[in-house]
């Protein structure tokens, strides 16, 4: 909903206010990443560029994961930073919105004043919350999140497999195991099986299968080092993922099932049409299902207990 | 942001090639090589509609496979038939050079920041069924 953002900035007395003229720097800089206003909900945005017009910073946005035609020019008023809270801010925006549909622009006018001046309390905020040393980067938390949450892929990980998490994460952090390395079958060769499996079934759909199959396998490669270990696994990477080997060629489906936790959060990245990620979905649903038919071979049941000494008291303290 | 490679060429060599198979059968010229040339160009016009949704730039990086499955789903749609992924490497080939182009990777935050792995915590609550 465009309303004039003057009438806004009036209301907030936080952005420039009418006949003053903009200072020399905007408050949004272009390539910066924000949070935008559009019609009563907020969305993720990035400024692609700022210019002074009738004496006002006016920015054109480009609403993330979004096609270009919504592109826009929008006053400061329409904009927030990018900070945790404002995310907060965003996604209460959002379940309201779903909540009731009716909803008067008054209030949206409402929620856009005031956020705009908690905007800069929370910028407070965030630096605490840095200094007590959580050294996440403020828009790590935003890129998973955004306005794109309805076309996320959902994956709804089989009950058994989900134990079979539990008790990794059990054997991992409560009783001090690792998987013993390589494994046998490994990420690649589970990959491989199942990709018989189907072709044998049914060669047509072979060819789109291979292709999401080598998509597992590269975010796998990418992933593991990245977001798939536990901290008391890192030692272990360290010592056997040298000279460029791949880990889908060492590590197997324990690793493999931690990465389907994940994927949600790595497939948001790519913009895919409605109808292919449902048929995205199936197959990644289909892949999950081959797992827990052979839970049995695929993953152990018991963990290797040898290290238990050397990992511990270590790596507490990063 | 920059793709590089974006420079479209003329695609008059291929031409050639595609009329190989049927030797005996030489091709009325202007008849046969008509409709072929505008299964062509529709061909060439739905895939760029396509690269809409699907930029090539992602075409390199992590996310690629995932993209070209986009890619060859759409495309199947369009013209109700299988393509496989090297038809549509060889196709989009006639746009881009896609080695040259440089991956966007680096703006993914999670990936080039070492976290460690942690179990949401709707997985420890005991479900039924």
């Amino acid at each position: 909903m465009g309303n004039s953002s003057k009438d806004d900035s009036a209301n907030s007395g936080d952005a420039s206010p009418g006949d003053v003229p903009p200072s020399d720097t905007s408050t949004y800089s272009e390539g910066e990443k924000v949070l935008a206003y559009h019609g009563p909900r907020i969305y993720e945005a990035k400024v692609q560029k700022a210019e002074i017009r009738k004496n006002e910073w006016r920015y054109f946005v480009h609403y993330l994961g979004w096609n270009k035609n919504w592109d826009e020019w929008v006053g400061e008023s329409r904009l927030m930073k990018l900070t945790e809270e404002n995310v907060v801010k965003q996604r209460s925006v959002d379940k309201k919105q779903g909540a009731d549909k009716n909803v008067k622009s008054g209030r949206s006018n409402q929620a856009k004043a005031k956020s705009s001046t908690d905007a800069k309390v929370d910028k407070e905020d965030v630096k605490n919350n840095v200094s007590k040393g959580k050294k996440r980067k403020i828009d790590s938390g935003v890129e998973k999140g955004s306005g794109t949450v309805e076309k996320h892929v959902k994956i709804q990980i089989p009950a058994p497999l989900k134990k079979q998490l539990v008790d990794d994460w059990d054997f991992i952090n409560q009783q001090d195991k690792l998987v013993k390395l390589p494994r046998s079958p490994t990420v690649d060769e589970i990959l491989t099986k199942y990709l018989d499996y189907k072709s044998k079934k049914d060669s047509t759909g072979a060819d789109s299968t291979g292709e999401v199959l080598k998509g597992i396998r590269c975010y796998f490669d990418k992933a593991l080092p990245m977001m798939l270990l536990y901290k008391k696994e890192r030692k272990q990477c360290s010592e056997a993922v040298v000279d460029n080997i791949s880990p889908s060629t060492i590590y197997g489906a324990e690793h493999l099932l931690r990465l389907f936790v994940k994927l949600p959060e790595l497939l948001a990245y790519v913009n895919i049409e409605e109808e292919t990620l449902n048929r995205l979905q199936q197959k990644l649903l289909d892949f999950l299902k081959f797992l827990q038919k052979n839970q049995n071979t695929f993953f152990l049941s018991a963990y290797d207990g040898t290290k238990v000494s050397e990992g511990k008291g270590k790596g507490r303290d990063e | 942001m920059s793709s590089g490679g974006g420079a479209a060429k003329p695609k008059e060599e291929e031409q050639d090639g595609m009329s190989v198979h049927s030797p005996c059968k030489p091709p009325p010229s202007s008849a046969s090589s008509l409709p072929k040339e505008q299964a062509q160009v529709e061909l060439e016009l739905r895939l760029l509609e396509a690269l809409e949704i699907y930029p090539p730039i992602k075409l390199q990086g992590i996310h690629r496979h995932f993209v070209l499955y986009g890619l060859m789903e759409f495309l199947r749609k369009s013209f109700d038939r299988h393509f496989s992924s090297e038809e549509v490497l060889q196709l989009l080939d006639r746009f881009y050079n896609l080695e040259m182009m440089k991956t966007d990777d680096e703006e993914i935050e999670m990936l080039n920041h070492e976290e460690d792995f942690s179990l949401p915590q709707s997985y420890f609550v005991k479900e039924e069924s």
